[in-house]
């Protein structure tokens, strides 16, 4: 085969890939940054206004309140979903029918719409027809029954249940799938010195598996920073930006106020957000590593 | 990767454990299923309520139905363009399925067995999309399709569908590709084959285990896809199930058994897939988790 053949198929087998990608995932970011600098309502002229829409955010307090709740559900995420999966994985990484069952049971959230997962938790929440304040009335704790979704305080914890309820399968099989690839002859050796239990756990699998708790960091982390359907689902970012997160916020102001500018800065944010936070982690656990 | 086996050294020690305190493990193992009842209880009352009456979902809704509404259903398929909406979920996940499918298999191809300067620039280019969140190409991609008209079309979801799903489609189908060992596509030379003989007759098939992890994940993917059908589709004839379940509610709000005849209506192929292709469906996720 002749060169130039080679490189016309190279060429013509990459481009359909490459222009697809392109056109539509990396070039709107880029656009997306380049509309943060102006003020647009979507028709007409688009006027550049540097920095401003930046300056704004700063000092919106919608858009802080949004980065708190993203980081409620990042904490959320980390210290709910990441523990939870980890016990489960050590308990559930052997292999019979009990333990299959308990497994594929936790996963199958991971399959429905989130359109779906909001649904059936906004149905549970729901203060007259929902199974929980119908269940906490037949227990007789009356008095712990509470309008879940619509009370600014509380709504934002409330949809911590069902992020956890969709998410801790796939960590679980992340985890899994750690353990798997850890050598039997580690396992025998660690036997051999003695090691048992608890102490194999934490002085042989743990550390053993902590590249792949560092993944599950960033999964957690750029996860719910990317958190969207399941809110605008079930609360749309109310009652009064009490679950307005980062991706519902951009999403209202572009779409229900037509700020196109002003929302393509905000995406921006969320894009370097996410990056800062990610090396931050990296930074964090990778020290720990070391010690 | 063996993901289920079970490994000697782990039955050994699960031995231990035993004697280590049998009830101790009676009360792990009874707490451990009670929470995947509880984990799947949601799913089962969906099931449930959507045969009950109004009346019923209101006064018992932890009962069996006392009657099963199947009208439920057929009202739900019939007054509501649940046919509709189920066909253009089907019409924009397949074509999507089938353009990744291609696209991404051919790439993968190349980036994997052919020498070529540029490829770890390449490479890199596509794994930078599994860190960059959907969200934020919504607004650049609405105004992007308004001006070329494509806004309420199926390929206003096709072609980012297909977009975001390339980065792990040829992140996993490359990875799978690089393992094959050289001297099968030696032969293939040796015998005439060409590049796209090599492609279509050895690398494809070879390559299957790959493709339907790349398959089921895309699928799960477009199927339940929310956010790019929110922005990209207002006309009522082209929304998919999501957009049009969560529209169902608004219109039907009292209507509750209806509502949740809907809804089992659209999480029934996902289930089914599911339990069909179970094991394939989790090494997928674990393939595709990078993307999040």
């Amino acid at each position: 085969m002749n060169a130039s053949y080679v490189r016309r198929f190279v060429v013509l087998s990459l481009l359909p890939a490459i222009l697809v990608y392109a056109l539509f995932v990396f070039v709107p970011v880029i656009w997306s940054t380049y509309y943060s600098f102006f003020d647009w309502k979507g028709i007409g002229a688009a006027k550049y206004i540097g920095l401003k829409n930046y300056v704004e955010i700063i000092h919106d307090t919608i858009f802080w309140r949004a980065m708190k709740n993203n980081l409620i559900f990042l904490v959320v995420s980390v210290f709910g979903q990441l523990p939870i999966a980890l016990v489960l994985a050590i308990l559930l990484h052997k292999s019979n029918a009990l333990q299959r069952f308990i497994r594929s049971a936790v996963f199958v959230p991971m399959v429905l719409s989130s359109v779906v997962i909001g649904m059936i938790w906004q149905y549970i929440y729901h203060p007259q027809i929902g199974i929980l304040n119908f269940l906490l009335d037949k227990l007789g704790l009356e008095s712990w029954k509470l309008q879940w979704l619509s009370d600014t305080k509380i709504a934002i914890f409330a949809l911590a249940p069902p992020l956890i309820w969709s998410f801790v399968g796939l960590y679980l099989i992340i985890f899994i799938s750690a353990f798997q690839n850890i050598p039997g002859e580690i396992h025998d050796a660690a036997q051999i010195d003695g090691a048992e239990g608890t102490r194999k756990l934490i002085s042989i699998t743990l550390p053993m598996i902590w590249t792949t708790v560092q993944i599950a960091i960033i999964l957690c982390i750029s996860g719910s920073l990317k958190s969207f359907d399941l809110v605008y689902v079930m609360t749309k970012g109310g009652p009064a930006h009490g679950t307005e997160l980062l991706a519902t916020y951009m999403y209202n102001s572009t779409f229900s106020s037509y700020r196109y500018g002003f929302g393509s800065a905000i995406s921006t944010s969320i894009v370097l957000i996410s990056l800062i936070f990610i090396g931050l982690s990296q930074w964090i656990t990778s020290r720990k590593t070391k010690a | 990767m063996q993901p289920l086996a079970a490994q000697p050294t782990q039955a050994r020690s699960s031995r231990r454990n035993f004697s280590f305190g049998a009830w101790k493990q009676g009360v792990l193992w009874t707490f451990l299923t009670l929470y995947a009842i509880l984990t799947l209880y949601p799913l089962f009352w969906l099931v449930l309520s959507s045969f009950k009456t109004n009346a019923e979902f209101f006064n018992s809704p932890f009962g069996l139905p006392a009657s099963w509404q199947f009208s439920n259903y057929v009202t739900a398929w019939k007054s509501s363009k649940m046919g509709t909406a189920f066909l253009n979920s089907v019409i924009v996940s397949l074509v999507s399925l089938a353009l990744t499918l291609f696209v991404s298999s051919l790439a993968a191809y190349v980036l994997a067995r052919i020498k070529f300067r540029f490829k770890a620039i390449i490479l890199t280019f596509f794994v930078i999309g599994m860190l960059i969140p959907i969200h934020s190409t919504l607004v650049p991609l609405f105004i992007l399709m308004k001006q070329v008209g494509l806004l309420n079309s199926y390929w206003a979801l096709i072609l980012p569908y297909t977009a975001f799903a390339l980065p792990t489609a040829i992140f996993v189908l490359t990875a799978y590709l690089a393992s094959v060992p050289k001297e099968i596509e030696e032969a293939a030379y040796i015998d005439g084959t060409r590049l796209w003989g090599v492609f279509w007759r050895i690398m494809l098939p070879i390559s299957l285990p790959a493709l339907s992890t790349v398959i089921i994940l895309s699928f799960l993917h477009f199927w339940n896809d929310f956010s790019f059908a929110l922005v990209f589709i207002s006309k009522s004839s082209l929304k998919t199930l999501p957009l049009s379940i969560a529209n169902f509610a608004d219109g039907y709000q009292t209507d509750y058994g209806l509502t949740l005849a809907a809804m089992t209506i659209a999480v029934i192929p996902t289930i089914a897939v599911y339990l069909a292709f179970q094991e394939q469906v989790m090494k997928g996720m674990t393939a595709g988790a990078v993307k999040g």
